[in-house]
């Protein structure tokens, strides 16, 4: 049986740190093309979107965010779990080696939040599998996002789990190495070994850069997470939720919303076909509701207010011993991409901690 | 062995693999629950306690979380009740002997059987929740030394919603048993109770150390409960199992969070005191 504590965090060698010159860029990432896809940011209209790319020209690690998070590299938005025909069933789990390239540390904080979530209880491999396969190299910020708010939530909670991390220097890149996957990224470009001058440079250009933040939470998770839950029959979540859609945006565009739903789908044939499982979203006025027949049915949050607040008790309180902070990384997704602009913790938060 | 050597050897365990189960019996029980009984077609037989639950398939259209209907004591075989409400349901019970159905299981925790043997049983039962605790009072009836004084309520709306008639006929005169039984609403040939479950409480004497199991639609939870604080139950002896949108049965999906549990993990059965507090749990 595969080991369930997978991927194990921080067990590794030191860490290492090498330059890579400006100039040497692109036949670095070339060279990492021809080890595996390669999921990096480009540009698409006047967005952002982690895409596989076919050449280093598409790479832009100067974006600020991304529509969608990186997590769908390794939980893809549709997947295929069991494929089922005439003769039976059979597992869909094929992974496939991928590198995931240009990471924020915010998001690398929330795919580790993923990896224990998947791990935990029911091992699922349809995640980790996938997760194995992927070796991730994050990268320095270096334009900040207008609505993001990464600097001030779950400032206990490190950036685990990737293999390696760029950070943009003045002439070039340093590149850590944190893992025997990312030691493998070496041979893929001209490095050189990091002076201390350069490995000093790169810490301070990644602390510097957490000034930056537009949005500040002003309290720490532990009184968040209390003062949240304490609020539970609070009326501010009717009154925060008066224009909800219901879209389930706030959950698509979220790192650490991994909920889905699960279906059938036949081929054309007729006979065969899969069984995969979607990305869901608490928001959604179905998410909750099962059928009691005759036309009855039960919708467990059936108020706008109460699947609004589930959502913020998922990100701010419910899973926060677990993961050792709270399930949200500051990256400012849900407040940039809601339409009623509703969705933005810090604003919830705040209202709740001045209430 | 490193993780990544297993991994490349080893196939990796997928928990959504279903297992095939031949339908040795199937037959309609009232205008919309057909009873079937299966057998795992590998020969591994399929253990589980009372109260825990399966997620059942027909492929092509999905998966829905069932409980066990028949008790752990029988085990070459088991029972499941399904009612027809949507398109998986109808799938299913458009299915008769010898065909297959795909299951995955057991799923969740059950009754807790150390806590109730050796005290007085009322098992509390409202419409299909008579399926899963029927798994529970069968494991009773057949270890009836295990427990003391055990008595059973069941009450559907209408005298043609009854489940398991032959159960019924037999738990009526059985001595290992007190039966009770009510209909919301009574026709013409019903003889017995009417009123809602909770009017059988005035037909006996519930005695405060008894341990208590309730299943049954979600609006009846609060009234049993009000009538189990009047007697003076404890609710550390309250047990109860609760109904939720399970759709994967592992814990991840979400659809089944009752703020930070997850009925189809740390369910579907929760011993009361436990869960009292948690909004979102009761109406």
């Amino acid at each position: 049986m595969p080991d369930p504590a997978f991927p194990k965090k921080g067990a590794f060698m030191n860490s290492s740190s090498h330059f890579l010159k400006e100039a040497d860029f692109d036949s670095f990432v070339e060279g990492l093309l021809k080890t595996a896809p390669v999921y990096a940011p480009v540009a698409k209209k006047n967005w952002f979107v982690f895409a596989p790319i076919a050449s280093p020209k598409e790479v832009r690690l100067d974006y600020d965010l991304t529509i969608l998070p990186p997590k769908k590299v390794i939980f893809p938005v549709r997947q295929e779990l069991v494929a089922f025909g005439p003769a039976g069933a059979s597992s869909s789990i094929k992974p496939e080696p991928r590198i995931l390239l240009g990471v924020h540390f915010y998001d690398i904080k929330a795919i580790d939040m993923l990896d224990l979530l998947f791990r935990e209880n029911n091992v699922d491999w349809n995640y980790l599998a996938q997760r194995e396969a992927t070796t991730i190299v994050g990268s320095s910020i270096q334009k900040v996002a207008k609505r993001a708010f990464w600097a001030t939530v779950g400032k206990g909670v490190k950036p685990r789990g990737h293999d390696a991390f760029l950070t943009r220097l003045p002439g070039g890149y340093l590149l850590e190495v944190l893992t025997p996957k990312g030691e493998k990224l070496l041979a893929c470009g001209k490095f050189q070994a990091a002076s201390k001058a350069q490995i000093e440079e790169a810490e301070k250009i990644n602390k510097d850069i957490l000034e930056k933040c537009p949005e500040k939470l002003s309290h720490g998770s532990h009184e968040i997470a209390a003062k949240v839950r304490a609020n539970f029959k609070s009326k501010l979540w009717d009154e925060l939720s008066r224009t909800c859609f219901s879209c389930g945006t706030c959950n698509i565009v979220c790192p650490t919303c991994y909920c889905f739903d699960v279906q059938d789908n036949w081929n054309l044939d007729q006979v065969s076909g899969q069984r995969a499982r979607a990305w869901d979203g608490c928001l959604l006025e179905d998410f909750a509701k099962v059928s009691l027949g005759a036309g009855a049915c039960e919708n467990f949050r059936e108020q706008r207010g109460q699947r609004y607040r589930h959502r913020l008790m998922r990100k701010a309180a419910y899973l926060n011993e677990k993961l050792g902070g709270p399930a949200c990384v500051g990256c400012g997704r849900c407040s940039t991409q809601c339409v009623p602009d509703i969705a933005d913790p810090v604003r919830i938060i705040e209202t709740i901690m001045e209430s | 062995m490193s993780t990544e050597a297993q991994s490349a050897t080893a196939p990796q365990p997928n928990i959504f693999m279903p297992r095939a189960a031949e339908i040795v019996r199937a037959k309609q029980i009232t205008a919309t629950e057909k009873h079937f009984t299966l057998k795992m077609k590998d020969g591994r037989p399929m253990t589980f306690e009372p109260g825990q639950m399966l997620e059942v398939s027909v492929f092509g259209f999905g998966e829905i979380p069932i409980g066990y209907a028949s008790p752990p004591t029988r085990t070459q075989t088991f029972d499941i009740v399904v009612r027809k409400v949507g398109r998986v349901s109808g799938a299913i019970t458009a299915l008769e002997e010898g065909q297959t159905l795909y299951v995955r299981g057991p799923l969740g925790h059950g009754f807790p059987l150390d806590k109730l043997r050796g005290h007085d049983i009322l098992i509390v039962a409202g419409g299909i929740g008579l399926c899963p605790t029927r798994s529970l009072i069968l494991y009773i009836l057949d270890r009836r030394s295990e427990f003391k004084k055990f008595t059973l309520f069941f009450g559907v709306k209408t005298p043609q919603e009854q489940l398991f008639l032959d159960d019924l006929a037999l738990w009526r005169k059985s001595t290992d048993v007190a039966y009770y039984e009510t209909v919301d609403r009574a026709d013409a040939n019903w003889k017995g109770n009417v009123g809602v479950i909770t009017t059988l409480f005035k037909k006996v004497s519930v005695d405060p150390g008894t341990r208590v199991v309730i299943c049954g639609p979600p609006i009846m939870y609060k009234f049993v409960i009000a009538e189990l604080d009047g007697i003076g139950v404890p609710r550390t002896n309250i047990y109860v199992d609760l109904e939720r949108r399970m759709k994967c049965g592992v814990g991840k999906c979400g659809h089944c969070q009752i703020n930070d549990k997850y009925v189809c993990l740390d369910g579907p059965v929760f011993c009361f005191k436990d869960i009292e507090n948690l909004e979102e749990a009761f109406r």
